[in-house]
């Protein structure tokens, strides 16, 4: 099944990557930036910047009031967001097709226009915000810092993955308002970004608006390339561990692999490979793991970074009186015993492959994230009908491979929470184990 | 080429939207089939829905509905639990039983052309299930295990302790629909298949199926791979969800060292089918139900006291929680309930203002069709309305009755549901360090437990 979306780009005098993809078949649209900025480009001691500043641009710009953004697009029955990821951020709005203008004019005056709005009080204001988005998605969460710890595991000193998207308390502290105009006059340049229109509408009528809007903001320099080296090994020339004995529920192993990155042609075997150990309830973690009573869920997930090198990240928690060491083992078995995978589980797993990428069409939000996601990560929004065929052009040499290279790799990064042992918990007195927020 | 920025765009021609129609047909077994034809993408998914929700449950048997759902796993008496799972992915389908206070929902998606096959499998489950006995105890470890990581999450143990603080003892929504551990321990083979052989039943169920498919075929499709499943209770369950005060009440939950204060402050909801609710919904939006709400510009956007903060209704048949929730630095958890309780009070007593209305009827109406993208999404919309009984234009009508609500209906509306005097009060956090919330005055009586 090819999804045989119909996609047209062009590129604007100032270098704005545009991809329309008509489909009239709901009467609505949406509208996706991508920035070409991530917390890979972050500076050391302003990690979490990239996401603070996601934040100042839906304060207002030079013609939209603070609350506008999501005022104007609530009004006009739309949904919208943004987010920060290691190598992009991404804005979106999806709404009734006759608002198409109103998405491209907010999304214009923040590009051009957003530094006349700036203010110090809309500065602190957000930073306490996202001060309490760390908390409550991050600190305040059993295993809340667990990708963080796993980034240090995996990435040496200086890696542009190392430091997570949310940052440090520290470095949110630090940042200051000129470190806004700076970001946004580096990063936020029509040439360093894509635009998708997907829904209802006319291709050449949504390139005509889309000139009328953004084509008059001028061309920025190009942007510089990403901090430090992003060149590591591939696979991890040594294991490291770390052992977190903490106020959690239950065991949780995780393991961390370096594997080629998303913009590799060699991932394609790694998320079959991925889809054989760990999609669906006949996958191998799931039938040998949890349904034998040994894990109470296991997951893999290799992640789309995509410079450098990439994480293949695999993990099980286990139940209340499981052994650590024994879910481990589990789990390292599994990897080493990958490459003897069958005819039978690789279609199996394209099988499941194939329907979600056909789901992930459905929502026009996703669809047009995707189109950005190939035109910037791969300059070929085309991607987006090629994926199944090109899973499927695999050999089963070619996943077997794979998961002896990446998956039954000799090194790896293990990080285990064990639970603090419940008579010291319920012992410790309230007062004197209190912490003191700020 | 010059372009007017200081003033948003005027819109096009609004396109027309109308929610997709369906088909109604009695299957031989009883159950009402819904069909919608949605070609857009060549995908389907089937929705069996249930009336085998945890509202069914006596207070000590709480858990066992969403045990029965999860321990479909094991498989039926023709397939090992692996193999069920083998022959469904082979066909790339994806199945997923979901069971809530009202229902129990086996949801089911696939490309549409393996629907024939997905069918007989979906249908197997509730006709020949097989409950292994080591499977059941398996999927019981693991709600437990489940039980025991909600209680250490501070967002959730704060929802429980809502439920526990809004709804009178004995009350089925006064617990966690997970259920309690010591209960669920107990529970085996035979607690499993006795509440399926009762409940998973054909009388009072729905079958959904929205996608790229013909009415008539799924009919028949439907009726070969349900043939032989009957009986059940039917649509009749007792009245639930009494409240357990009328007057102001608080918990702190005390989880020593904790950097935020979960907050939820509310009371009993009303039921989904209440008919005033288009104008509680809309009301309930200017209140804390969008981004732009009065709660969330107030708590996030003005005073940074968190990421974000919501006000919902959990619409179930009876009445669900009224909660408004929102996670603060501890430091701020005072002033942060004395503006929560503010917008509450200043809502009840004045009402929304015409333009907030105005703002929210065009939010809700205009979303609509944003909610209906996926054919998952239409078919629960469907599935809702089987469930609770609503009216045939529940969908059909929604968009013009959201319109339809002036800002004195919605106040109306948010009067005679939100019971200032009777709010109670949550807060899961240090308690050593929020003295000055528990001085605050109007929490009514205050006790402190451990997390």
């Amino acid at each position: 099944m090819s999804l045989g979306l119909e996609l047209h780009r062009r590129r604007l005098d100032n270098g704005l990557d545009v991809v329309v993809a008509p489909d009239v078949s709901t009467p609505i649209v949406a509208v996706n930036l991508w920035y070409g900025v991530g917390s890979r480009n972050e500076r050391p001691g302003r990690t979490g910047f990239a996401h603070l500043f996601e934040h100042m641009m839906f304060q207002g710009s030079k013609h939209v009031s603070k609350n506008g953004h999501f005022e104007f697009i609530e009004r006009a029955g739309g949904s919208l967001n943004g987010s920060t990821w290691f190598d992009r951020t991404n804005y979106f709005e999806t709404l009734p097709s006759n608002q198409l203008d109103l998405a491209l004019w907010l999304e214009a005056d923040r590009m051009g226009w957003l530094v006349d709005a700036i203010s110090r009080e809309k500065f602190d204001n957000q930073r306490d915000v996202v001060k309490n988005e760390k908390r409550e998605r991050y600190d305040n969460q059993p295993y809340g810092d667990w990708l963080e710890r796993m980034q240090r595991l995996v990435w040496p000193e200086g890696h542009p993955y190392r430091h997570t998207v949310i940052g440090s308390m520290d470095d949110l502290d630090a940042a200051d308002l000129d470190d806004v105009v700076d970001f946004f006059r580096t990063w936020y340049v029509p040439n360093n970004a894509v635009l998708t229109v997907a829904g209802d509408v006319e291709v050449d009528d949504a390139f005509r608006r889309v000139e009328r809007w953004f084509g008059p903001i001028p061309a920025g320099a190009d942007p510089p390339g990403i901090a430090g080296s992003a060149e590591v090994p591939v696979p991890m020339a040594e294991s490291r561990r770390e052992v977190v004995e903490e106020d959690v529920p239950l065991p949780r192993v995780f393991l961390g692999l370096r594997i080629p990155p998303f913009t590799d042609p060699a991932f394609d075997a790694v998320e079959v490979a991925a889809g054989v150990l760990g999609a669906g309830r006949a996958a191998r973690l799931h039938a040998r793991l949890v349904r034998t009573g040994v894990v109470r869920d296991a997951f893999v997930y290799p992640f789309p970074l995509a410079t450098g090198a990439s994480l293949l990240l695999v993990g099980a928690t286990g139940f209340e009186r499981s052994d650590p060491a024994r879910i481990e083992a589990a789990l390292v078995d599994e990897l080493e015993r990958l490459p003897d995978l069958t005819e039978a589980e690789v279609e199996r797993a394209l099988a499941l492959e194939e329907a979600r990428l056909a789901r992930e069409m459905e929502r026009l939000e996703t669809r047009a994230d995707r189109i950005s996601m190939y035109t910037q990560l791969f300059d070929r929004p085309e991607r987006i009908n090629e994926t199944l065929e090109r899973l499927r052009a695999l050999s089963i040499d070619e996943v077997r491979e794979a998961a002896r290279a990446w998956f039954a790799a000799p090194h790896r990064a293990t990080l285990t929470w064990v639970p603090r042992a419940p008579t010291e918990r319920t012992a410790t007195p309230a007062p004197a184990e209190s912490g003191a927020p700020a | 080429m010059s372009v007017d920025r200081t003033a948003p765009p005027a819109p096009g021609l609004l396109r027309a939207f109308e929610f997709p129609p369906s088909t109604r047909a009695r299957l031989a077994s009883g159950v009402d089939l819904e069909v919608v034809h949605l070609p857009r993408l060549p995908l389907v998914t089937a929705l069996l829905v249930m009336r085998a929700g945890e509202d069914r449950l006596a207070p000590d048997r709480g858990g066992l509905a969403v045990l029965a759902g999860d321990a479909l796993e094991g498989g039926t008496e023709a397939l090992s639990g692996h193999a069920f799972a083998e022959a469904l992915e082979a066909i790339g389908a994806d199945l997923d039983v979901t069971t809530g206070w009202d229902a129990t929902t086996i949801a089911l998606s696939c490309l549409a052309d393996r629907l024939p096959r997905a069918l007989e499998l979906l249908a197997s489950l509730v006709r020949i299930p097989a409950f292994p006995e080591e499977e059941v105890a398996r999927v019981r470890d693991g709600q437990l295990a489940r039980i025991r990581q909600n209680e250490m999450d501070p967002a959730r143990l704060a929802e429980s302790w809502a439920a526990r603080t809004l709804y009178a003892a004995g009350e089925p929504y006064a617990r966690a629909a997970l259920g309690d551990a010591d209960e669920v321990a107990g529970f085996g083979r035979e607690a499993v298949a006795g509440f399926a052989a009762a409940f998973h039943r054909p009388a009072g169920a729905a079958l959904v199926v929205a996608g790229d498919v013909d009415p008539g075929e799924v009919a028949a499709l439907a009726d070969r791979a349900m043939e032989g499943w009957s009986g059940g209770a039917g649509v009749s369950a007792s009245p639930c969800g009494a409240a357990a005060a009328s007057e102001r009440r608080t918990v702190v939950v005390d989880r020593p060292g904790a950097v935020q204060s979960e907050i939820r402050i509310g009371h009993t909801g009303a039921p989904r089918a209440t008919p005033d609710r288009a104008e509680l919904v809309v009301g309930n939006a200017v209140l804390g139900g969008t981004f732009s709400s009065r709660l969330n510009l107030n708590l996030r956007e003005r005073n940074g006291f968190t990421y974000g903060v919501r006000a919902r209704w959990g619409w179930r048949r009876g009445p669900g929680p009224f909660l408004v929730g929102t996670a603060v630095d501890t430091g701020v958890t005072a002033a942060a309930i004395e503006e929560i309780v503010s917008e509450i009070e200043q809502i009840h007593s004045e009402g929304p203002r015409e333009e907030e209305i105005e703002q929210a009827r065009d939010y809700l109406a205009g979303v609509f069709p944003l909610r209906l993208e996926s054919t998952g999404q239409v078919a629960a919309h469907v599935a809702q309305q089987h469930l609770h009984g609503l009216p045939r234009d529940e969908w059909s009508g929604y968009r013009d009755r959201v319109r339809a609500v002036t800002a004195q209906a919605a106040h109306a509306a948010l009067r005679r549901w939100i019971r200032p005097e009777a709010l109670q009060f949550v807060v899961v956090g240090d308690a050593d360090h929020l003295a000055e919330a528990l001085a605050l005055r109007d929490l009514g009586s205050i006790e402190v437990v451990r997390g």
